[in-house]
């Protein structure tokens, strides 16, 4: 491996796990990619995580939501993490 | 192409005779000055300190204050990272593991490496 971006070319045409901001999660296969982590995934499924506050008891609830999307563009932006499905090599 | 090859001739020369000066103490010179030239002389730049830490482990700190700790594989000029054997650690807490991961640069706030 050269330069980061080769572990995303490895990862073409498998499942990956991608860290966005908001606290959002996805995962899918990964079908194109380019330099400013523009990429294209199918059979995603996205994770929502939102923590409330409750009123009365200051206790915080997780919440977590999930939706299937068959067909995705990911801005690349938003990436924070990319990892690819654990390897045995 | 003559003239860049000249160019970086002079830059030698101008190179060497800064550390040929700075070898003896030289009196009229200020500390400031003094510093200066032992940096020129030592030439380290924070790129000599990334190529130290390739294949170190090392701990990655996010704008979000999140902590990636592995070993770091490869990085680039954006400062994406490749790390191995990624523990990520939010509030201090160990939260997931990651066999290998790709960090996108922007989100970095810096590197650091344990003391040894």
């Amino acid at each position: 491996m050269e330069e980061p971006l080769d572990l995303i070319k490895l990862s073409l045409s498998e499942r990956v796990y991608i860290k966005c901001r908001n606290s959002r999660e996805l995962r899918g296969t990964l079908h194109a990619y380019d330099q400013h982590l523009n990429m294209v995934l199918s059979q995603v499924e996205e994770t929502i995580t939102s923590v409330e506050e409750d009123e009365e008891t200051g206790e915080e609830i997780v919440s977590k939501r999930t939706r299937n999307v068959g067909m995705l563009f990911v801005r690349g932006d938003i990436v924070v993490l990319v990892s690819p499905p654990l390897r045995t090599s | 192409m003559r003239s860049l090859y000249h160019s970086s001739r002079k830059q030698e020369k101008l190179t060497e005779s800064i550390t040929m000066s700075s070898e003896p103490k030289d009196s009229t010179k200020t500390p400031a000055e003094q510093s200066a030239a032992a940096v020129i002389e030592n030439k380290r730049s924070p790129a000599d300190f990334l190529k130290a830490v390739l294949g170190r482990p090392v701990n990655v700190r996010l704008n979000t204050g999140t902590d990636y700790r592995g070993v770091l594989a490869c990085l680039d000029g954006y400062m994406n990272i490749a790390m191995e054997q990624t523990e990520e650690y939010v509030d201090g807490q160990l939260k997931s593991k990651y066999g290998d991961c790709f960090i996108r640069g922007n989100n970095v706030l810096y590197i650091s490496s344990p003391t040894r």
